[in-house]
């Protein structure tokens, strides 16, 4: 009987979802694909194929490389920063005290804003206020803005990204967090001295899932970063923050090298393909084993 | 325990300010405030009672549209576009380039999606990418004549209308000047370097401590700065292309080329000064103008366009602002010491591949009405505040920087250079001379990033 | 959770040092919007001046910059833009989402399996990838651009995977199948099991779905940027274009119109925070 309304099944659940998603992404990203085998430049009428030249052009561009070792090393400062402070907040924000629901909205507000606001925002803070603050107080933090000097701007952005995306994941732990018993959850209290060994034994296992969930989103979207990046830094100073998704935006259409910058976005989604498919190969197990 | 201490007292501290921010609020908060000038709605009156201009009555109720890359006269513009419309009865959409989109990506994703503008304001290599492409050969219009030298030609053809011409400089506060000095500043007296290093001085001496301010931007260092090496070969529009020619084929020199090393002169002079010399890479743009006006800093390196931003940090229309060259030598006689660049900034493109011929004669119709009719005359100079490029404008601008410009032009005393250079030169380039300006590179990186930038050109 | 009470002194400390990390924790999250709050009630100049001065200390208090965004956003038409597209984009990809990861969970076949891979990937295409061949598709062949419905339809698309995914990890982990199979006995269809048993036992994730989702849409600028150049159109991140110059930003006017972007979708997560808890006690009655 099943298997008799399998294709009636198929599509009217199935179906409508497929469609929306096959339609819209999966159609123009092969098209994309398409494009970067042509030496099309975003205007000219006609494209001619041209094999593998602009691969071969993303080879000889030392800048995307530049910026892909140091969306490397902001990816691994996020995604660590942002799931401990999540996961620990979360876990604070489930145990039943007082005004927990106003905590959660709290943290959640940062979300509210678009990428883009949000970095104009933050710039403002960093170039007005903070140094506001550092001339009123002397403190040397802020004597210079951060934004001016390459370490520091790289900070600011990791530090934004914290606080933009540690809200977002700490409402998928805090729905992993509720759907524990309250046994596990009692047991998970890490007061007394073996708190930190049940929190290791007993819930970590079973958040597992929440994990790579998080896990999962916080790499993808480091990875991709453009828009804070836009915003706060535009790359600023003179270059050193610049992040592979912008440098591929840039490629595209400020060095008009389109099929370049198209073949870069594709290796990029190749690299963060294979990065985050281990991940979730890797938690995934773990989740199996718990 | 120091930390959750300076908590509570923030938390306490932002408590009371939100409430007294509700509490003034509520007592004077909705009236508007008259000295306000955001609330200013600046009215210039314009003379509707001539118009003479002959009007192709059968383009009436043609629907066209215009992308502005231009934010700043984005509500002008629209003013304009109605005002077009009731004369001509043809409805011109003005549509901005939104935040976070550069004006090139516009038209492309437009062109891409089967709805090009029909009038494109663009930069000028932005038209020079797009013209033979996309562009209506536009070499039979009457006002090719009227534009003069600030016709762009593209392989022998005109592709584009000048809409303005924009001048940069060092803008100075003549009232701060004087103020500082006690004595009359006539701004003809400075003709070389060292006699603007001198002036500078005697400013330090009379207690203005830091009188430049420059902008950190990348556009700002990478096209407003850096293009003085390219645009004073000769002070001319073809000797900038030829220059450029010879960069691209790697035969001129610039560790040895005598205006590389002028220029730094120059900006080591600015960088020197600068108000932001701590930190001048956190300096902000909408500071300096307040700087300028309260008369904190006498030098602001930068263009008529910045009008606005002076206008609302308190300057007024009568206030003496005005432009100094770019002085680069020590020769009176240089005409860079004397002369303020301006060139054609903004250019309008009309387009040929998917608009009807209804939509390109009315959008031909809108051109001849910008530079023929006195209302469109005036609608350019006073409702957009720009610099005409046409001889025939008898309109003159009304602000002390456009105004500053205008005279220069018209008094020979400007040149037209416009370097047209590859358009990822200001971003790449522009964070070379960042590197530069917060003295994190020597000018030996420095000129070895032009020449590694301009090898790859073709 | 009573049983906080019945700890000793020392869970008590721990208790306290942990909200006081927590209050922290939170004032630090609040800078920016407090940076917000205030500066959007002054003037240009003092909000470069001094941007961290105290209201009270400054002259040139006042809802200006309210008025005036919401005059020059044209707020009200710009609301009602993004409230359609974002209700209907969010409904739309909830109930698709929800029904697609169902079949995708319940049924272990190559499609499924290969759809839910295809989406999994998805999540990691760089926009810009994806961005003028879209427009080429949409516009330049279809030519359906500028119309509410297919930036509706986008969204949905867009959303998808994220969504599939989300309620994929939580059928997968919290619906247990034993209900369905008790509802086919009863002699429900595949279609009524679905929308009697199944889908009221998603509310939290939906919940959570609506929010993320809403949130998404109601922000997003990049995707309707493409779509919709009307200005009868324009959503209200769109319509916030006019802030910004090319050298120089409108600093008020965007604060004061941010904070009224961000007060319908700060009161929607309010009223679904509540439900996402009681989502929570009806599953835990059963």
């Amino acid at each position: 009987m099943k298997r008799k309304n399998n294709g009636k099944d198929f599509c009217f659940f199935a179906l409508p979802g497929m469609i929306c998603f096959f339609a819209v992404v999966i159609i123009p990203f092969l098209y994309g694909v398409y494009l970067t085998l042509t030496d099309w430049n975003g205007v000219s009428k006609v494209k001619h194929l041209v094999g593998l030249e602009n691969f071969a052009g993303v080879l000889k561009d030392t800048q995307f490389w530049t910026s892909l070792l140091l969306t490397f090393k902001y990816v691994i400062a996020v995604v660590i920063l942002v799931n401990v402070i999540a996961f620990f907040l979360a876990y604070l924000l489930t145990r039943g005290m007082k005004g927990q629901n106003f905590f959660r909205a709290g943290f959640f507000t940062p979300n509210l804003i678009g990428g883009i606001v949000l970095g104009y925002i933050w710039q403002f803070v960093f170039s007005r206020v903070f140094v506001s603050i550092g001339e009123s107080t002397g403190w040397s933090l802020f004597e210079i803005s951060w934004l001016s000097q390459p370490n520091m701007a790289f900070a600011a952005l990791v530090l934004v990204t914290v606080w933009q995306l540690s809200g977002y994941m700490i409402l998928i732990y805090v729905a992993g967090f509720m759907g524990l018993s309250e046994d596990v959850m009692e047991a998970a209290s890490i007061d007394g001295a073996n708190g930190w060994v049940k929190m290791k034994n007993i819930v970590l296992p079973l958040m597992m899932s929440s994990i790579t969930i998080c896990l999962f989103l916080t790499l993808s979207r480091a990875f991709m970063v453009y828009d804070v990046n836009l915003s706060l830094t535009a790359g600023a100073p003179y270059g050193t923050t610049q992040m592979a998704a912008m440098h591929v935006y840039e490629k595209a259409f400020t060095s008009r090298q389109f099929g370049v910058g198209q073949a870069e976005a594709v290796i990029l989604f190749l690299i963060v393909a294979c990065i985050s498919g281990l991940q979730v190969y890797i938690t995934k197990k773990k989740e199996v084993e718990a | 325990m120091k930390k959750r201490n300076r908590a509570r007292i923030f938390a306490l501290g932002t408590a009371g300010v939100l409430a007294a921010g509700m509490l003034s609020g509520c007592t004077f908060g909705f009236a508007s405030d008259p000295d306000d000038p955001n609330e200013k709605e600046k009215e210039i009156p314009i003379d509707t009672s001539v118009d003479t201009f002959s009007y192709d009555s059968s383009l009436a109720g043609t629907e066209i549209t215009l992308l502005n890359s231009k934010a700043e006269i984005q509500a002008a513009l629209t003013e304009t576009a109605e005002v077009f419309e009731e004369k001509s009865g043809i409805h011109v959409e003005v549509m901005p380039v939104t935040e976070g989109d550069s004006p090139y990506t516009k038209v492309v994703s437009l062109y891409n999606s089967g709805t090009p503008p029909t009038m494109a304001i663009l930069d000028t290599t932005d038209i020079v990418a797009l013209a033979e492409e996309k562009a209506l050969d536009l070499s039979d219009q009457p006002w090719i004549e009227e534009a003069g030298e600030y016709i762009t030609k593209v392989n022998g053809k005109v592709y584009s209308l000048p809409l303005c011409v924009e001048g940069r400089g060092l803008i100075y506060n003549k009232a701060a000047i004087e103020e500082t000095l006690g004595e009359e500043f006539d701004p003809e007296s400075i003709h070389t370097l060292e006699e603007f290093q001198a002036f500078l001085d005697r400013l330090v001496d009379a207690g203005m401590e830091k009188p430049v301010s420059m902008a950190k931007e990348d556009w700002s260092l990478g096209a407003h700065h850096l293009q003085y090496v390219y645009e004073t070969y000769d002070g001319t529009a073809e000797g900038t292309q030829e220059m450029i020619g010879l960069l691209k084929d790697g035969s001129l020199e610039l560790e040895t080329y005598d205006r590389m090393s002028q220029f730094l002169d120059m900006f080591d002079v600015l960088k020197q000064y600068n108000v932001a010399a701590a930190d001048p890479l956190g300096a902000d743009y909408d500071e300096m103008a307040i700087d300028l006006v309260d008369g904190k800093t006498a030098i602001w390196f930068n263009g008529n366009w910045a009008w606005p931003n002076l206008e609302e940090a308190g300057a007024e229309e009568t206030d003496e602002y005005g432009f100094l060259p770019y002085f680069m030598n020590n020769d009176p006689d240089d005409y860079v010491n004397s002369e303020i660049q301006a060139s054609p900034s903004k250019q309008v493109m009309i387009d040929g591949q998917m608009a009807g011929e209804k939509e390109q004669e009315a959008a031909k119709e809108f051109f001849n009405w910008i530079v023929y009719s006195e209302i469109g005359q005036q609608m350019l100079v006073k409702t957009c505040s720009l610099v005409p490029p046409f001889q025939n404008n008898p309109n003159e601008p009304i602000d002390p920087l456009g105004r500053d410009i205008y005279e220069n032009i018209h008094g020979q005393t400007a040149y037209n250079s416009p370097a047209i250079v590859p358009n990822d030169h200001w971003s790449i380039l522009g964070a070379s001379m960042q590197k530069y300006l917060a003295g994190r590179c020597g000018r030996e990186e420095l000129i070895q990033d032009m020449k590694d930038y301009w090898a790859e050109q073709e | 959770m009573k049983n906080t009470e019945i700890g000793g002194t020392r869970k008590k400390v721990t208790h306290a040092a942990a909200i006081t990390a927590l209050i922290v924790i939170f004032i630090a999250y609040m800078f920016p919007f407090i940076m917000v709050l205030i500066n959007s009630l002054k003037q240009k100049r003092d909000i470069i001046k001094s941007p961290f001065s105290w209201l009270f200390t400054i002259k040139g208090l006042s809802f200006d910059n309210f008025v005036k965004a919401f005059v020059q956003m044209d707020f009200l038409n710009a609301f009602k833009n993004s409230l359609l597209v974002t209700a209907a984009a969010t409904i739309l990809v909830t109930l698709l989402a929800a029904m697609l990861a169902y079949y995708i969970v319940r049924h272990n076949n190559k499609i499924s399996n290969l759809t839910f891979a295809l989406m999994v990937a998805s999540m990691i295409i760089p926009f810009q990838a994806i961005m003028i061949p879209l427009v080429s598709i949409y516009g330049g062949t279809l030519n359906i651009l500028n119309h509410r419905v297919t930036l509706i339809f986008m969204h949905t698309g867009f959303a998808m995977a994220m969504s599939v995914f989300m309620f994929h990890g939580f059928i997968k982990g919290s619906i247990p199948i034993a209900l369905e199979e008790a509802a086919y006995i009863d002699g429900c269809t595949k279609s009524q099991t679905f929308f009697r048993i199944v889908f009221p036992l998603l509310k939290p994730i939906i919940s959570t779905m609506v929010i993320l989702n809403a949130m998404a849409f109601w922000n997003d600028f990049l995707l309707p940027s493409l779509v919709l150049t009307d200005k009868k159109l324009l959503t209200l991140p769109l319509s916030t274009y006019s802030f910004y110059g090319t050298y120089s930003a409108d600093y008020g006017t965007i604060m004061a119109g941010l904070l009224l972007c961000v007060i319908p979708i700060l009161i929607l997560y309010v009223i679904l925070q509540k439900q996402i808890i009681s989502g929570v006690v009806a599953g835990a009655v059963k």
